[in-house]
């Protein structure tokens, strides 16, 4: 996957209204794609797997 | 009786049932050494006494006090920020509730980090809170003030938040014991949100029986908190067959030697068996997406208006949730379910409790994890919190309890997970633990000296 520039990053918050001072978007950038990981169970992902599915398997598993 | 304070939540609750003691002494006891202490710790925000107790209770007339972001109507909760400074909540926090009618005393707020959005203690609003075995070494974040009042003995136990490890790493910094309960045991009603999928609220006090007790009183279904499960609550000390794993290698390998040793020490006493260690780095990882996304969507106005307001630290890392792409986000929240499955059918496969440190490396300074921390600094907060984010991101309950000191003097603190709502089992495992061993009643030396 691509990597978001700093750049982008700037963009991104613009678009939110997010002020950003200068040079902040280059000191954020390593922190924010250092977070897209590759994970190994991303290709076992059922497709009717949702966020709220969690809490049937929190049950499941106590 | 010499010093009233100095006794465990459980010892003065026997001591008011044998009527040794009385509820004024008991507070009288507290305010004495709050008196003395605070200028030295800076551990409490306000000492106005916002609930007096009642005699009748599981814990009545016991003081407490807690971080500054449980909500209590027509009181001012600061959230540690200037944003909210002097604001005054409309409601009351479950929590509070619950403790009201469990017949503690509410005596006073306790400081945090702001917005409870950082690992060490540091304040730059309203001042760092210090670590009573010594002040130039962090607390821990964000329940600093209650890892560092409980410690000093200045209440017997302390309410605070954990979304990354804020009840857990100023439980081991401070050396004593925090319960970081399962996502959705303990209503959220009435407290300050910071991410609505890790948030969690729990007890830090100077024994896992003390932390029962708290745990007790403030767990169970709300209907104003919709995650809160509807299973009974069971609360159970007693003695029964625990299988505990551990990692050993990716101790000996990771951590310092010092902390390994005091944990290893600790596996020993559990005859823990050897597991692979879990996905420590890459968990954390997903604990951080949905901890910066959900706390950056929740502080977004304040953001967009008076960003100024924030210390540089917490705006800094509210500015990098809004790079988070949606889609990733959910993904990692998606992916939550597998990884909770995995945790349980292998770590925990034959096994009721995985055993780890709760911060790999000694307790740092202040001036190391702080502002002028230079160029290492941001490693070394990865370091305070490279244990602790994976429980979140699982959702699952941990114990936090010492277990050692370094050399310097400073606390070593051993985690254990469990499973979903194994509350329980981690408490019986740690006051097993605690009757066999005494570093959670040594006390830092400046207290004893008073």
């Amino acid at each position: 996957m691509k990597t978001l520039t700093s750049e982008t990053i700037e963009n991104l918050l613009a678009a939110q209204g997010v002020p950003l001072a200068a040079g902040r978007a280059e000191r954020l950038a390593p922190g924010v794609n250092a977070l897209n990981v590759a994970d190994p169970l991303r290709d076992k992902l059922p497709f009717d797997v949702d966020p709220t599915t969690y809490l049937i398997a929190q049950e499941r598993a106590r | 009786m010499s010093e009233p304070a100095t006794l465990s939540l459980a010892q003065a609750r026997a001591a008011l049932e044998r009527r040794e003691l009385s509820a004024a002494e008991l507070l009288q006891s507290c305010r004495r050494r709050i008196e003395r202490w605070q200028p030295r710790l800076n551990a409490f925000v306000s000492t106005e006494l916002r609930f007096p107790g009642t005699e009748r209770g599981a814990l009545g007339g016991i003081p407490l006090a807690h971080k500054d972001m449980f909500y209590r109507a027509g009181r001012v909760s600061n959230c540690g920020s200037r944003i909210r400074k002097g604001w005054m909540a409309g409601t009351t926090a479950a929590v509070l509730e619950r403790l009201d009618a469990a017949g503690a005393a509410d005596i006073g707020t306790l400081n945090m980090a702001e917005f409870a959005y950082g690992p060490t203690g540091h304040n730059e609003h309203w001042g760092d809170c210090c670590n009573p075995w010594k002040p130039e070494y962090i607390t821990g974040g964000s329940s600093s003030g209650s890892g560092a009042a409980v410690a000093a003995r200045l209440v017997f136990g302390a309410l605070g938040s954990d979304t990354g490890g804020s009840i857990r790493v100023p439980a081991a910094a401070c050396g004593v014991t925090g319960l970081k309960t399962t996502w959705g045991r303990v209503s959220r009603f009435g407290a300050m949100p910071l991410s609505h999928s890790l948030d969690t609220i729990g007890p830090l006090a100077r024994s896992a029986e003390d932390c029962m007790l708290i745990f007790a009183a403030i767990a169970g279904h709300d209907d104003r908190d919709p995650i809160t499960s509807r299973a009974p609550v069971q609360v159970d000390l007693g003695a029964r067959a625990l299988r505990v794993a551990v990692s050993s290698a990716w101790i000996e390998r990771n951590a310092h030697p010092q902390v390994a040793s005091a944990v290893l020490a600790a596996a020993r006493f559990f005859a823990a068996r050897e597991v692979e260690a879990p996905e420590f780095d890459l968990l954390s990882a997903h604990c951080l997406t949905v901890m910066q996304a959900e706390a950056s969507a929740q502080h977004v106005q304040w953001m967009r208006e008076r960003s100024q307001d924030y210390s540089s630290a917490v705006r800094v890392r509210l500015e990098a949730g809004y790079a988070i792409p949606a889609a990733q986000y959910l993904e990692v929240l998606r992916l939550r379910t597998m990884w909770l499955e995995r945790f349980t059918a292998t770590t925990l496969a034959d096994a009721d409790l995985y055993l780890c440190p709760a911060v790999p490396v000694p307790v740092p300074t202040r001036e190391e994890t702080g502002p002028r921390g230079g160029t290492e600094m941001p490693q070394r907060l990865a370091q305070v919190t490279r244990l602790t984010r994976w429980v979140n991101y699982l959702g699952v309950p941990a114990l936090v309890l010492p277990c050692g000191f370094d050399s310097r003097g400073l606390p070593i603190g051993l985690q254990l997970v469990g499973r979903p709502f194994a509350e329980s089992t981690l408490l019986a495992a740690g006051h097993r633990y605690q009757q066999e061993t005494d570093w959670h009643e040594r006390l830092p030396e400046p207290i004893v000296a008073s």
